[in-house]
């Protein structure tokens, strides 16, 4: 079985349980309340999007716009959490959130959304292979900064960033 | 009667000045300016004070004005309400003294009766007014709508009758007209009366075109003809009304409900061959999805005689011949023949014995490829133990899981089918037939499931699937091909189904465990995991994983719904009201609203929750709320009186009359009314002790019992005495809520009929054997066959003391399910009384004389102590009879010193609850029993060894229950 043929969902406040329950089952760590809410704040659904199959939500991608810090004038792209549940994974919806994060990007740079828009940025905690994996090699990012220690509970506590 | 008697009329007639006001008056009240017509009445009063007529009319004004405030303001001014409504009535009396030879007063007295729903003095002051008045046309319609809705069926044939005389020209007068004589019962002469109103128009009239209005009429007076009786077989109707649907199919807009007809009536003469046609025809129009079509079509294929087509007709959802009765071989084949795909049926065909390949070209299977009925129904053709069926089921499962269809388990078990012996009707001309019939019944209890060929068939298939789909994403019989990730988890959901079938709730927490962990999104999971947890005994844990459910998608309303009612039995009332608050009016309490929209599973839902907490007046005022929502149904009708007969919808408007003939019989009617008997009953026994008991049905308790239920309550006591104070403030908040909003809109502060005697206590304080026996009565008169109507219409009757009617309700009881653990009991209990009664109080001779005579044979004439002892030894013999069956004779065992306490207990321990009927309600009950034990006897410790050996199988059987 290869792709899977996805839907998008915008994500909302009558569903953002649904989002709490994927980035549980895919992440180590867990979000504080305050990023559910601002979730549940009717979100670009361009940018937030929840990926079904076969009519459940199976996987979702949070992105905002945001500046980059010493760069005054100057913003990126920022993915906040993109998760896939385990049993999904390797069926392409991953790549496929991805891809329609920079798609809406590329038919929309020249928008008073996306015109100040220099790069596209993430971090991986250092032990995730797979995640590197992805976006190095299917997506080309390139590495940049380790920071050390920044998570505090679990192990290793460091995440590079792209 | 003298001109100067004051009754003949005073002042009557008006000068001009006057008659000119008072036509203004009815002027005023027809068009609702209340006011005006008020004023209006007074000015004719002040120079006529004795005037009738206008006496009366001012009455009937002043009574619609306290209705319709009534209707704006709510209850807040009930009691000024009652004045006017009293002034109205002494108004209207006072007026119809003075002048009782007016059909206006008789006219308004009606009115007024009706108005208060007295419907039967209503049509009384309608005819003196006609006796005054014969041809007053308004009053005759007004009567004609009362004489339907009382089914005074005969007075409304003749005010129709009256009617069309008057009016012979309209329409409406005709139809009503036709329709009287037709709910008479007379068919042939109400299809002569529309025959007759046909020959009144002319040619080219639009009644003649093809249209609506036209087209239900036309297969109205179908209908009428099918309903005809006549000719050797009794068919005649039929015969006629199916010739009549050629007459008709010119002007029919309603093609299907033609053809329906049609296939109907063919299929009851016996023209099979043409009933096939039809199928066709229908099937081509689209009804390939139609079980009702393919049974029809089934019936023409095997030739089924008129009453099997009958039955066929009537059956719900998937059913259809095959899933009526056992079918013999040659029958199977025939339906192969029709069913069957090109490639299976030759598999299926060549295993009967059949190898015709032509007939294989007629299958629907190839004409309709698409259709999922008739692969369904091919399912149903097939012998379970057959190889074919076991390849079939395969298929389907395979597919379905594949697609991932959550009902695929519900679906599956409509195939767990048990034959049963009833009785069969006697038809025309056949008397040495035999007298019973093979029917096929549901498999419903998990002991009969567990069993069930078919059950074991799909659960042995499934297991296989899990094998092969954990280890490498494959089905079993297909290698090569990789299924989407999801394939497995359906098949895990599937299984998880067969287990809550079978009651086999741990295994089934384990794999609903698995598919939450594999896609925590999908709401279906949690609502399986909560049933699970409810069968299994857990519900405070059913009631938070549902709900957690819910809170993955808050628009979803039926997971809404269910957590609502998984809250209510946890006994949660104020989340439950908080959850369904989310989806009603966002404005008002939302409790109003509930009402408002008669939302009868809530209420009754609400209405258990507060009787399992003992608050027995706020349950009775949620019952009583869903009768009254049930006399509000039986009030709509008055709307469709008039309106369908406009509309010419007269086959709508049979049904709907006969629907509200069996309005009271209908399940959750019953379900409140019997609530509200046993709650009358258990305040009758025990006097007193409102809010200190926790279950009604302590009527069967033994002292003992009694005593430690008290000592339960009285903690329950104080539980509720500090959730009342919660309760309390909560309703001051409601309203200050209301308050406040008094200077926003004004509507809204209104307080809502559900405020009145919240707590219910005026329906305490009620007659309970009154009222019980009340309820009892329209039980037994419309739900004749429920035998929990009749069950407590003997408890009833037993109380009154009234020992004929209590053995007429043991009879009843007796012909609708002779082995009935409530009967039983029922029968020990009447025997004990009846040997317990003193002799004068035994009541008239002749009742005496029929008890002696009639009561033996419910005991099939043994002693009370042969009774039991055989009843005891029935148990032994069927290893399977059910827990409260069990519970009910060891109850019965020791009021009748037929056996000692281990003998009781060991009918009940030694089943291992492998029995029918076993829920964690009956368990419950069990050990009820078991510790009424306790105290009784010497044998206390061997009681304690019981009670753990008892607690020991609960454990196992449900594993999630804590209280037992």
């Amino acid at each position: 079985m290869g792709a899977l043929s996805i839907e998008y969902g915008m994500i909302n406040a009558d569903n953002v349980e649904q989002l709490k329950k994927i980035n549980q089952a895919c992440f180590p760590v867990s979000y504080n309340d305050s990023f559910y809410e601002d979730m549940a704040k009717k979100q670009d659904e361009n940018l937030c999007k929840f990926a079904y199959w076969n009519g459940f939500a199976v996987g979702a991608i949070c992105t905002r716009v945001e500046p980059i810090p010493d760069c005054p004038g100057r913003s990126r792209i920022y993915i906040m959490t993109l998760g896939v549940l385990a049993a999904y994974r390797n069926h392409g919806i991953g790549r496929k959130l991805v891809t329609s994060v920079l798609d809406y990007f590329e038919s929309q740079k020249d928008g008073t959304l996306f015109n100040t828009v220099d790069e596209i940025m993430l971090h991986v905690q250092t032990s995730n292979e797979d995640a590197m994996t992805f976006y190095g090699e299917k997506f080309g990012f390139e590495k940049g900064e380790l920071v050390e220690n920044y998570y505090k509970r679990i192990d290793p506590p460091h995440y590079l960033s792209f | 009667m003298s001109n100067d008697n004051p009754q003949a009329g005073q002042n009557r007639p008006l000068p001009k000045k006057e008659s000119d006001l008072f036509k203004n008056v009815v002027k005023f009240y027809e068009s609702k300016q209340y006011k005006k017509g008020l004023k209006n009445a007074d000015t004719i009063l002040k120079r006529f004070p004795n005037h009738g007529e206008t006496l009366c009319m001012k009455g009937l004004i002043v009574n619609a004005m306290a209705n319709s405030a009534a209707a704006a303001q709510g209850s807040k001014k009930k009691e000024e309400e009652g004045d006017k409504k009293k002034e109205a009535i002494e108004l209207v009396k006072k007026g119809l003294m003075m002048d009782m030879r007016s059909h206006v007063c008789w006219h308004v007295y009606g009115l007024l009766h009706r108005s208060t729903q007295n419907y039967a003095e209503a049509i009384k002051a309608y005819k003196q007014a006609l006796r005054i008045d014969s041809e007053n046309l308004q009053i005759l319609r007004d009567m004609g709508l009362l004489q339907i809705q009382m089914r005074d069926l005969d007075g409304f044939r003749d005010t129709r009758l009256r009617i069309l005389t008057l009016r012979p020209n309209s329409k409406v007068h005709w139809l009503t007209y036709a329709l009287s004589v037709h709910v008479n019962g007379d068919c042939e002469g109400a299809a002569g009366v529309l025959d007759n109103y046909m020959a009144t128009l002319e040619k080219d009239s639009v009644e003649f075109q093809r249209n609506f209005e036209s087209s239900e009429l036309a297969l109205y007076k179908n209908m009428v003809l099918s309903e005809t009786d006549g000719g050797e077989d009794g068919l005649e109707g039929i015969r006629k009304a199916l010739g009549h649907l050629d007459e008709i199919h010119h002007v029919c807009v309603d093609q299907t409900g033609w053809l329906i007809a049609r296939l109907s009536y063919q299929l009851q003469l016996g023209a099979f061959d043409e009933a096939k046609e039809t199928c066709f025809l229908l099937f081509e129009r689209g009804s390939t999805e139609d079980h009702l079509v393919h049974g029809a079509y089934m019936c023409a294929l095997l030739k089924c005689d008129r009453e099997t087509c009958v039955e066929v007709e009537k059956m719900k959802g998937m059913g259809t011949v095959a899933t009526l009765r056992p079918l013999s071989d040659e029958e199977r084949t025939t339906l192969l023949h029709a069913y069957g795909n090109a490639d299976n049926t030759e598999a299926a065909v060549t295993a009967n014995g059949d190898n015709d390949s032509s007939i294989a070209k007629e299958s629907l299977a190839k004409t309709y490829p698409r259709s999922a009925a008739i692969k369904r129904i091919y399912l149903t053709l097939l012998s379970p133990s057959s190889d074919e069926f076991k390849s079939s089921i395969d298929k389907y499962c395979q597919r379905q899981i594949v697609k991932g269809v959550p009902s695929l388990g519900w679906d599956l078990s409509s195939m767990y089918l048990m034959e049963e012996q009833r009785p069969k009707n006697v038809s025309h001309g056949e008397s040495t037939a035999a007298t019973t019939k093979v029917r096929y019944v549901l498999a419903k209890d998990p002991v009969d499931i567990k069993s069930h060929l078919v059950h074991r068939l799909i659960v042995q298939l499934v297991d296989s699937y899990i094998a092969s789909l954990a280890s490498n994403n494959t089905f079993p019989s297909d290698a090569t091909t990789v299924v989407a990730p999801s394939t497995l988890l359906w098949a895990w959901y599937l299984r998880s189904i067969l287990h809550e079938q079978a009651a086999e709730y741990a295994q089934g927490i384990t794999l609903i465990n698995k598919c939450i962990e594999h896609t925590p999104t999908a709401v279906d999971f949690y609502e399986l995991k909560a049933r699970l947890l409810e069968g299994g005994g857990d519900i405070q844990q059913a009631a938070n994983v549902i709900d957690a459910g819910r809170d993955l998608d808050h628009q979803d309303r039926f997971i809404n719904n269910q957590a609502t009612q998984t809250l209510l039995r946890a006994g949660r009332g104020e989340e439950a009201k908080q959850r369904i608050s989310l989806f009603t009016r966002e404005e008002g309490n939302p409790e109003h609203n509930l009402y408002d929209m008669q939302c009868t599973w809530y209420e009754l839902e609400l209405a258990d929750c507060w009787r399992r907490k003992g608050d027995l007046g706020r349950s009775l005022r949620k019952y009583m709320a869903v009768i009254k929502h049930y006399q509000d149904f039986h009030e709509d009708q008055f709307d469709f009186h008039m309106y369908c007969i406009r509309k010419v919808t007269l086959r709508t408007y049979c049904k709907l009359l006969k629907f509200e003939d069996e309005l009271w019989g209908l399940p959750h009617y019953g379900r409140a009314a019997e609530e509200v008997i046993k709650i009358h009953l258990h305040l009758l026994d025990f006097p007193g002790k409102l809010k200190e008991d926790e279950e009604p049905d302590y009527s069967k308790m033994t002292p003992s019992e009694r005593k430690k239920a008290k000592n339960i309550a009285r903690k329950k006591k104080k539980a509720m005495a500090s959730a009342g104070e919660v309760v309390g403030k909560d309703d001051a908040s409601n309203k200050d809520d209301s308050a406040s909003n008094t200077n926003g809109n004004k509507k809204k502060a209104k307080p809502h009929i559900i405020d009145e005697d919240s707590d219910g206590k005026e329906l305490l304080a009620l007659d309970h054997l009154e009222e019980a026996k009340k309820f009892a009565a329209i039980l037994v008169r419309h739900a004749p066959k429920r035998i929990s109507a009749w069950a407590l219409q003997y408890d009833v009757s037993i109380r009154r003391g009234k020992m004929l009617l209590a053995l007429q309700a043991l009879y009843k009881m007796k012909a609708i399910n002779p082995n009935d653990h409530e009967l039983f009991s029922r029968i020990v209990d009447f025997s004990q009384k009846l040997s317990s009664r003193s002799l004068d109080s035994q009541g008239h001779a002749a009742s005496q004389t029929v008890i002696a005579s009639e009561f033996p044979k419910l005991m099939n004439e043994n002693s009370l102590a042969d009774f039991v002892t055989l009843a005891v030894e029935e148990i032994k013999a069927d290893a399977l009879s059910s827990l409260p069956m069990r519970i009910a004779v060891a109850r019965a065992m020791l009021s009748t010193n037929v056996g000692s306490s281990s003998d009781a207990t060991s009918l009940i321990l030694d089943c291992k609850l492998n029995v029918r009927c076993v829920s964690v309600e009956t368990c419950r009950e069990a050990m009820q029993f078991m510790d009424s034990l306790g105290t009784k006897e010497e044998g206390g410790g061997e009681n304690n060894n019981n009670k753990g050996r008892m607690m020991q199988l609960i454990m196992a059987k449900f594993p999630f229950a804590k209280d037992c």
